[in-house]
């Protein structure tokens, strides 16, 4: 059966020594990048990417996900510990993770979360498995109408969801979708934008602009606050005690928190946009409503802790779900990785799950695989959490900026790459001082070949372009599309009212 | 500073902030729209196709004529936001600028870093920048001082064995020698 073929093949290429070390690797970083206040995870999987170049497609794709699972759980070192969230999908966690450490106990909140975050990977890879073949089966009939509709929602839902204008959330896609132009046309091969400029022929490097955007812009404004550069004052004193199977007792004894804050993550994680920033918050939000004693949510209680560290996790899985089913990212992160399938020449689509079946499976079980490596790094790591999150930002930024100079480098070894990267850097880091939310953008580079195709051909196919609005896959998706507009402008003004009073 | 302007200066600082912001997009989006009509008026330039309704340019205009429109609505978002802003508080451009001069700073590191590259070579450029950046974020005296020179030889040259030689990624070794 060419299913059991591709599985056994997949755990081929998995179990070997080659791709294992990387992924622990893997795993390493990002609990730790995570862990580093300031260093986001889109940045460390951002930059692993271009190491993963040399690497066969599912060794690449596997270590990838393992700085994202690591990622996940990373947020909460520093949440737990300073009081600081580590990443912006930690926030909820420093709301009972950081009293319960204050109260003597952070032994108890760092493995109530570590484990949160295991079981909270795990129920998303068990949803990504269930749910993503019978929404690629959907997918492949889809016409090109409706994938251009899916698309002008996927934009329209990103640009409502993040910042706090939706004009400019989508004036951000749509910059994003004007960049993608640049270079060659995908049907015809015409050079567009290029200004009898080399560099720009190709079009614009993709991983260049990532790095740009979402590194050398972010570290700018890392280093800003002069007095705030000196960090390294731990805040929680004392020895860590450890007991794991007693908290993972704990955790597993409140499972309808844990599969509602999963379930909740694994949802949040497939829209696109939406991550671990807004998964924890309402993760956490819904637990304190469910729960008989709100009150004492805040406090320093298990609840809160599993429940904002379980929802955050679990969106790694359901982000993957839009990006291995229809080949639409569900955030950033999961447009880096795609990013790196096409580098590797895999194109990215509902038929990679027909095409690909190895390298699908693989990613899958290169979940599990990840989050069981987190589990075990973490709880034996532990104790040196302490002197991680202690790195001052002096010392960081600079290093990680020239690993960003590695990254742009990588790929073409050109150096007008480099003043690429700087310029991106420079114009993303205005650009977010002007409260324009970066995702969109990034997010309209990676959509803006695959609208216009399916645009073109749709057309191709029969000229009368109201198709679009007749068809009703088509139809509904566009309906949503203005819906999630008409929504998002309520809200603000609603907000903007309120703010008045 | 006694207490009456303590507390009177944050929001004044607030308002010019948030001056400064309209302003500073007014111009920005209006910039934008403008270099966005020109590209519109390019594309036009670029072939149609036999093949299809829709040639290489049609799309691109399609962006940009959105991308026009966005540009123009925040153009008169900000200026109506501008006008309601005090008349009196100044923009405070120069001292936006002062707050985030260390950000600034390392940005500028970062260019001499790259224009330094093709003739110092990856690992000395690093070396130098590595130090230069945590210099400039305080590691001036001492034991910092140290381990910033210890962190920017270990990161500097260790970056450049580690891609060169495990990851076979080649990085610019430099023209001057």
């Amino acid at each position: 059966m060419p299913m059991t073929d591709a599985l056994l093949s997949s755990v081929e290429q998995l179990f070997s020594l080659a791709t294992l070390v990387s992924m622990m690797i893997g795993v390493m970083a990002g609990v730790v990048a995570a862990a580093i206040p300031g260093f986001t995870i889109t940045m460390a999987i951002v930059l692993t990417l271009p190491v993963t170049f040399t690497m066969p497609p599912l060794q690449g794709v596997a270590t990838m996900l393992a700085v994202y699972v690591g990622g996940g759980s990373g947020g909460l070192i520093s949440a737990a510990l300073l009081g600081i969230p580590g990443t912006p999908s930690a926030v909820a966690t420093t709301f009972d993770a950081y009293p319960m450490a204050r109260k003597g106990e952070p032994g108890r909140a760092l493995a109530l979360g570590i484990w949160a975050s295991f079981f909270g990977a795990l129920i998303s890879a068990v949803v990504l498995i269930i749910a993503a073949p019978p929404l690629a089966m959907i997918a492949v009939k889809l016409g090109p109408w409706e994938y251009f509709s899916l698309i002008l929602f996927a934009v329209t839902v990103v640009a409502s969801l993040v910042g706090k204008s939706i004009l400019k959330g989508l004036m951000m896609s749509l910059l994003g979708l004007f960049v993608a132009t640049v270079g060659q046309d995908p049907m015809m091969g015409v050079p567009r934008f290029t200004f009898g400029v080399d560099v720009l022929a190709a079009g614009i490097p993709f991983l260049v602009v990532l790095i740009g955007i979402f590194a050398v812009s972010q570290l700018a404004s890392e280093v800003e606050n002069p007095t705030a550069l000196q960090r390294g004052e731990s805040l929680v004193s004392g020895k860590l005690h450890f007991r794991p199977l007693a908290v993972m007792r704990e955790v597993l004894s409140r499972p309808g928190n844990l599969l509602r804050s999963s379930m909740l993550g694994v949802v949040i994680g497939a829209v696109p946009g939406a991550g671990g920033s807004i998964a924890n918050l309402i993760a956490y939000d819904q637990a304190k409503r469910a729960s008989k004693t709100p009150e004492r949510f805040g406090t320093g209680i298990a609840d809160g802790v599993v429940a904002s560290e379980s929802g955050n996790s679990a969106t790694a899985g359901g982000g993957l779900i839009p990006m291995i089913a229809l080949g639409i990212p569900g955030s950033a992160v999961d447009a880096v990785l795609m990013a790196a399938l096409m580098v590797q020449g895999v194109s990215v689509g509902p038929r990679l799950i027909m095409d690909s079946a190895d390298l699908v499976y693989g990613m899958f079980l290169a979940m599990f695989l990840a989050a069981g490596m987190v589990l075990a790094f973490c709880l034996i790591s532990m104790r040196w959490f302490l002197r991680i999150t202690e790195i001052p930002k002096s010392i960081i930024v600079p290093v990680v900026l020239v690993c960003c100079a590695v990254g742009a480098l990588a790929l073409n070894n050109r150096i007008t790459d480099l003043y690429l990267l700087i310029g991106v850097g420079l114009v993303g880091y205005l650009l977010a001082k002007l409260d324009y939310p970066l995702a969109p953008l990034v997010l309209g580079v990676i959509l803006g070949p695959i609208a216009e195709t399916n645009l073109r051909r749709a057309l191709m196919a029969d000229e009368d372009w109201t198709l679009f609005f007749t068809r009703p896959i088509s139809a509904g998706l566009l309906i949503l599309a203005v819906l999630s507009v008409v929504f998002t402008v309520r809200r603000l003004l609603q907000q903007r009212k309120i703010a008045r009073t | 500073m006694n207490d009456a302007t303590d507390t009177a200066s944050p929001p004044g600082r607030e308002a010019s902030s948030e001056r400064g912001k309209a302003l500073a997009n007014v111009i920005f989006n209006a910039v934008l729209a403008a270099l966005f009509v020109g590209l519109f008026v390019q594309a036009g330039d670029l072939p149609s196709s036999m093949w299809e309704p829709l040639g290489a340019g049609s799309f691109p205009r399609l962006i940009l004529g959105a991308l026009v429109i966005f540009n123009l609505a925040i153009v008169v978002q900000s200026a109506m936001a501008l006008r309601q802003t005090d008349q009196e508080t100044s923009v405070g451009a120069g001292r936006w600028f002062a707050q985030r001069r260390l950000a600034f700073a390392t940005l500028a590191a970062f260019c001499v870093y790259a224009l330094l590259m093709p003739w110092l070579g990856f690992a000395l450029a690093s070396l130098l920048f590595l130090l230069a950046v945590q210099v400039i974020l305080g590691a001036r005296r001492g034991r910092r001082l140290l381990i910033a020179c210890l962190v920017a030889a270990v990161f500097g040259l260790g970056l450049y064995a580690l891609f060169s030689h495990v990851f076979l990624i080649s990085l610019p070794p430099g023209r001057l020698w």
